[in-house]
């Protein structure tokens, strides 16, 4: 049978297309010398046409790969060329098509016969003979082509810091500090003025919010509103920056980008043994106002320094609060997907740069290479992979060297008791043994024997001894010297393992090795030699990286950090997309202002405080956010800062409020994570209802949203609906939805409300018998702010529909009245 | 205006991002009754970006949207196979495994219990029968579904990357086996809306023995806005978290205190009134009070009648749970909820289809209490003119292997080398079978399809484009199907 022999023509590709898989490309295998053109062109070319040019034609390119042409063949794909000629077990295209590579196996739908195969491997044994000239579409050769060009290196985040000359202004008056000449500078330049300042009790409360997440109480409000000393803002200021509420407040933003949850995601959603130390040390990090470049070094690399210690081991948990599948389908792989966890964050958090997304291939947007990445991946490589806790999760923590030795001595004095009783026990056995020959030696099968047959072969007494020694053994085992332990990293001694370009990302498909390296694109040559002066067992690679990031000489590193302080305190970054500062991300909308900040963070040696005291009293801080018909019109975006942007309270700030104003708040600071009440009809979307999620006190349910355990598959329902940080990646900036679940639960959950009775318990309390004063106590808690009469009047008149014509007793429409204030927009958005 | 601020399907930069906001707000009727109307604005201030996760710009996330191309489909129903039901003792007939049974062969498996060379057959526990003009074949499991098989196609060649239920119960979800991606459900809500404001756009029903594993994580949105993600609906009890009112708390008291906190409102937002996102949380009262009324009834099956729920199966102990589950799907597509997805099975074990011990029991137990109300929602949908827009689903995280996974029983193993799933409805071809595993049902070998391409499928069928619904996340314009993409099912739709 030879049904297409004749067949030499164009009409050809489309014959063999309806034939059954496999019928006609055999046909013509035969007639065809494997080494000619022809042979390519008549059996090849069309079997390529029907399988592979679907993906790998003019159409798509997927791997980078196009098969439509001798060009595209030649040229490969991602992962580098697909044909060795004559060596067709060198060749991935015969790789893949002969399914023998577990993740490589093409086409991936439909497997091609062993007909077909053997036509690819012949022709590629006999030379790979193709055309001179091409005749398809040209190949598109991203993956070869890739270089940096001066327009790279010239893009704004790249150049050296400096700091700019601070720009002369027509007003001067309005200049308060030099960020202010800045904003007016750009302003006067569109023929825009900055709003006028904001009332002086809704700077209190922008201030308060700001730095510590709680509202200011109306003796706050009394007392700033009735101080008119000139230095009122920056005692202020001063003031709420040392308070410890700070930290819990400035903690949330970064672990925010840390993705700090305490449980691993997938089926068992494990807890992270002592996850929360991490937090704690970030609030006390924040709050002692740590230098921003200490800092980093400890997060990367606090178990190399040379000055390491408790507070800087554990600090490396940053590396531990990923996810982590501990049944994963390739070990591999996911052992790559941790590191890429660890790229990603590491990349974007403190660089700004999405380095993560070379992993495959090239980035296709940014001069950062897949060897760029895989030199990142270098300084990492050396971690031992994590577990969940033991030995190369956790360390101990000592306070001093006293309690180290009490510990070590006490685990002396343990081991020795094991091993005294094992002593003792393997001498027992093997004289059974002597009396009573086992078949099989191992350990069950003598305890086995001895538990049945001891009391004879021994006699009663040293059987008995025996079982007291058994128990005694467990016992020891079991018993533990009382430690502190910390969620840290650890590497795997000295000498990191060879790391590997991975082809396509592939980790079956090693590249060309890479040594640790910086992203071309910043020009630092990579580091010369790496020391870990803290830890014997670490290769130093870390913190070469750390030192590197942490350097002045870091194009990116201050920028960064500025930026999202910046964000923090008006709304939005000077670069909008903050993890983001690559050809991408959005370009900052005040270059020069952003540097000088820069330059003023590291001037001040990394502190975040000077920054935020700098930025607080700038007088483009203290704008009104009200709307202008000009400004308005010419700036909706506000992009130029023309007023204070508006902003919603996000899902913390919103429960920590409510637990503020209504009396309930428990300040208590640091500690192991609480748990909070949760709806069972919440809890009832776990496999195992209620399973990882413990109970904890009223008193402790009342603590600030940061102390929460952050259970990855069980989120709290208030926070979640106000938008919290997705758990398992790097969250820069947060949304602020607007839903109606979250109108639900705020006028429906049982926790709102519990929270409107307290409330009006404490304004019953405090205004005994006076439903006015209860009224506008009430309403000044919740807006930080004197009632106007007309509110007062409105808020009596509720009470008095609800008690006469909803006959409601007195105490329950004080409650309805004090849900409706937790309700009130004034409450839930900042000026 | 609506195109316009579409999610983005043509790459970043494009979408909203050339339109100032003032023209968004002209457009969006400015005042708070259109706001009401296109609903639930995001993020206030900074309409510069696209649907974007790195600057938090987002716009009307659940506003209705146009697809990108003619859709097929109004609405999805994901009959959830929690566990992993067995294709060859269901809808993948192979005769051969009968005469195999008990024989040891050489057969690459990998399953919980890891990967091996070989295996005791079980063959299939039922026989298979041929039904319907297309003759196929359906195992007795489905006496009811059976009778259907001209309206299903069948997919018999999926293969998904894991054989291990955290992280195929992922993939089944949201395309990949890492966890934080918004699942199927958000993308179709992200890309279309949800053309009814009292009611949840994607919506959960879990099985009443408990949520499948990892629980919320299988209907999160992911690196999206809360506003894309499942909302858990329960037949019982209350139906969505906090829909009804506290105990003793009337309707009239209730309103009473939306006018007070709408007078409260109005006054702050009056000297605001250029902040949207004000009169959107104004609104959000009012679209919250109206779930409140409107929800119960979608829920209430009182009014159905007894021909319809015999049909589901409501008279009988053993399907009355599912088939109030079923039908109260019909009743959701009917009033435009976009995403439905229903468990069959919960919790651990034999609590779902994940038979690693007795196969019979299992299989039995769960086909049983599905299959009547299965086949009861598909006949309800056609004769009252909803299967053609409406995309049923039927399939569980991977399969189930050959072999035996222990020396003695009838336990298989899971397995993601190739097993089956079928839909139906949605301009779905019915009658059709695509793809193959090989003879003993281990592996596909035949137009294998991944789980990404039954992805692209139900985008492809609601009128969304696989390859350019995109959310912008981590540098990247992010897609349910993934970088390297994945067509629709060519050959079924």
């Amino acid at each position: 049978m030879n049904l297409f022999s004749a067949a030499r023509t164009g009409a050809f590709l489309l014959v063999v297309s309806v034939v059954p898989a496999g019928m006609g490309d055999v046909a013509t295998a035969a007639e065809t010398d494997p080494s000619t053109v022809e042979h390519f062109e008549r059996s090849v070319r069309p079997l390529l046409a029907n399988h592979c040019f679907e993906c790998h034609g003019a159409e798509k390119q997927k791997g980078g790969l196009r098969l439509d042409s001798p060009a595209g063949i030649e040229a490969g794909g991602d992962t580098g060329p697909i044909l060795s000629p004559g060596q067709p077990a060198d060749s991935r295209i015969i790789l893949a098509v002969s399914y023998e590579d577990e993740d490589l196996k093409m086409p991936p739908k439909t497997r091609l016969s062993a007909d077909q195969v053997k036509i690819l491997r012949d022709w590629v044994s006999a030379g790979a003979a193709m055309p001179a000239s091409p005749t398809g579409a040209e190949p598109v050769t991203r993956g070869a082509g890739f270089e940096i060009n001066d327009e790279d290196r010239r893009h704004w985040a790249f150049q050296p810091l400096r700091r700019p000359a601070v720009p002369a202004v027509k007003d001067p008056s309005w200049v308060r500090n030099p960020i202010d000449a800045f904003v007016l500078n750009q302003l006067e330049k569109r023929g825009l003025s900055p709003n006028p300042p904001a009332e002086r009790r809704l700077l209190l409360r922008r201030a308060a919010y700001n730095l510590t997440g709680l509202p200011p109480s109306p003796e706050e409000v009394e007392a700033f509103t009735a101080d008119e000393a000139p230095d009122a803002w920056p005692r202020l200021v001063d003031r709420l920056l040392g308070s410890p509420q700070y930290g819990e407040k400035w903690a949330r933003h970064w672990l925010d980008l840390v993705r700090y949850a305490e449980s691993n995601s997938y089926e068992r959603d494990a807890a992270k043994p002592n996850a929360w130390r991490y937090r704690d040390y970030v609030i006390r990090s924040l709050n002692a106002d740590k230098p921003y470049d200490r800092f980093v070094r400890e997060q990367l690399a606090g178990d190399e320094l040379p000055d390491r210690d408790n507070s800087s081991l554990i600090a490396t948990g940053y590396y531990r609060l990923g996810i982590w599948d501990d049944e994963p389908a390739d070990r591999e792989l996911a052992h790559y997907d941790a590191l890429d966890d660890i790229i990603t964050t590491t990349g974007q958090v403190f660089l700004g740069l999405t380095i993560d997304c070379a992993r495959c291939h090239n980035h296709k947007i940014d001069p950062i290479s897949q060897a760029d990445y895989y030199r990142f991946v270098a300084f990492f490589r050396n971690i031992n992979h994590y577990k969940n806790g033991g030995p190369t999760d956790e360390a101990l923590l000592f306070e001093n060297d006293q309690q180290r030795q009490i510990y070590e001595q006490g685990m002396a004095t343990l081991n020795g008791k094991r091993h005294q009783t094992k002593q003792e026990l393997a001498a027992i056995e093997r004289r059974f043994r002597e009396l009573h020959p086992l078949e099989a030696g191992d350990a069950d099968a003598v305890f086995k024997a001895i538990k049945e047959d001891g009391g004879k072969v021994l006699g009663a007494k040293t059987f008995a001894r025996y079982e007291e020694l058994r128990s005694e053994l467990t016992r020891l085992n079991g018993e533990e010297m009382a430690a502190e332990r910390a969620l840290v990293v650890t590497e795997a001694g000295i000498n990191p393992p060879d790391t590997f370009i991975l082809l396509r990302g592939n980790p079956g498909a090693h590249g060309e090795a890479v040594q640790p390296g910086f992203p071309t694109v910043l020009g630092h040559p990579p580091p010369a030699d790496f020391k870990a002066p803290g830890n014997a067992h670490s290769s130093g690679r870390r913190l070469a990286l750390a030192n590197w990031i942490a350097s002045p000489s870091n194009q990116l590193t201050a920028r960064v950090m500025v930026n999202r302080i910046w964000q923090h305190h008006f709304g939005r970054g000077i670069v909008r997309s903050p993890n983001d500062f690559g050809l991408q991300g959005d370009r900052p909308t005040h270059p020069e202002l952003l540097d000088w900040l820069a330059a003023e963070f590291v001037a001040s040696g990394w502190s975040l405080k000077a920054m935020h005291r700098l930025i607080m009293n700038s007088n483009a801080y203290l704008m009104s956010s009200r709307g202008r018909t000009d400004g308005l019109a010419a700036d909706v975006d506000n992009e130029l800062f023309w007023r204070f942007n508006m902003r919603r309270l996000t899902g913390e700030e919103i429960r920590d409020s409510i637990l503020s104003v209504t009396g309930t708040l428990n300040p208590k600071m640091h500690g192991p994570s609480v748990y909070v009440e949760i709806p069972k009809a919440v809890m009832a979307t776990q496999s195992v209802p209620g399973k990882g999620w413990g109970e904890s006190s009223p008193e402790e349910q009342a603590r600030r949203s940061i102390y929460i355990h952050v259970k990855r598959s069980l989120l709290v329902p208030i926070l979640e609906s106000f938008d919290l940080a997705e758990t398992d990646r790097t969250t820069p900036v947060r949304f602020a939805s607007v839903q109606p679940t979250q109108a639900l639960g705020m006028i429906n959950s049982e926790f709102l409300t519990r929270q409107a009775a307290s409330m009006a318990d404490r304004l019953r309390r405090e205004h005994p018998d006076d439903l006015t004063r209860q009224v506008g106590r009430g309403l000044a808690l919740v807006t930080s702010r004197p009632p106007t009469a007309t509110e007062v009047e409105e808020s009596l008149e509720l009470i008095r529909k609800l008690t006469r014509q909803e006959q409601l007793p007195a105490d329950r429409a004080l409650d309805h009245f004090c849900l409706v204030l937790l309700n009130l927009n004034e409450f839930f958005y900042l000026d | 205006m609506m195109n316009e601020s579409n999610p983005s399907t043509d790459g970043h930069g494009a979408g909203f991002c050339r339109r100032t906001r003032r023209e968004f707000l002209w457009e969006a009727g400015g005042g708070f009754t259109g706001l009401a109307l296109t609903g639930l604005l995001t993020l206030d201030k900074f309409f510069t970006g696209t649907a974007s996760a790195a600057t938090g710009v987002i716009t009307n996330p659940l506003a209705p949207r146009p697809p990108h191309l003619p859709a097929k489909a109004r609405s999805v129903i994901f009959l959830f196979m929690y566990g992993g039901p067995s294709h060859v003792d269901t809808f993948d007939h192979k005769p051969e495994l009968y005469r195999l049974d008990g024989k040891t062969i050489q057969v690459k498996t990998f399953g919980r219990g890891g990967r091996r060379n070989e295996g005791r057959v079980v063959g299939p526990k039922w026989n298979f029968r041929q039904y319907g003009q297309c003759g196929k074949h359906v195992s007795d499991l489905f006496p009811h579904l059976a009778t259907c098989v001209d309206d299903i196609a069948f997919l018999h060649s999926m293969v998904a990357d894991s054989p291990i239920h955290g992280s195929a119960m992922l993939q089944m979800n949201t395309g990949r086996i890492l966890s934080g991606s918004p699942c199927l459900g958000s993308w179709v809500n992200y890309g279309l809306g949800s053309v009814n404001e009292n009611l949840p756009g994607f919506v959960v029903m879990l099985d009443p023995t408990g949520g499948p594993i990892s629980g919320a994580k299988n209907w999160a949105s992911g690196y999206m806005p809360a506003s894309y993600q499942g909302t858990i609906l329960r037949s019982a009890g209350d139906p969505i978290l906090d829909l009804n009112p506290p105990d003793g708390m009337t309707e009239s008291v209730q309103r009473e205190l939306l006018d007070s906190l709408n007078g409260f409102n109005a006054r702050h937002h009056a000297a605001r009134a250029d902040n949207s996102n004000l009169a959107a949380r104004i609104a959000s009262y009012e679209m919250a009070f109206n779930m409140q009324r409107h929800a119960p009834e979608a829920v209430d099956l009182s009014r159905e009648t007894d021909a319809t729920r015999s049909l589901y199966g409501l008279d009988d102990s053993r399907t009355a749970e599912f088939g109030r589950r079923c039908l109260l799907a019909r009743r959701l597509v009917e009033r435009g909820v976009r995403f439905i997805q229903l468990y069959a099975g919960g919790a651990h074990n034999d609590d779902n289809w994940d038979a690693h011990g007795d196969l019979v029991k299992n299989h039995n137990y769960h086909a049983g209490r599905t299959d009547k109300p299965i086949a009861g929602l598909l006949k309800d949908l056609k004769q009252r003119g909803l299967l053609d827009s409406t995309l049923v689903i039927w399939g569980g995280e991977f399969g189930r292997q050959p072999t035996a996974e222990y020396a003695e029983g009838t336990g298989r193993d899971h397995n993601s080398f190739g097993f089956t799933m079928w839909m139906a409805g949605g301009g779905i071809k019915g009658g059709i079978s695509v793809g193959q595993t090989d003879e003993i049902g281990s592996a596909a070998v035949a137009d294998r399809h991944h789980v990404k391409d039954l992805h692209a499928t139900v985008l492809h069928q609601m009128g969304l484009d696989p390859e350019k619904l995109t959310f912008f996340h981590g540098g990247l314009e992010q897609r349910l199907v993934g970088v390297e993409g994945a067509d629709p099912i060519r050959q079924i739709i």
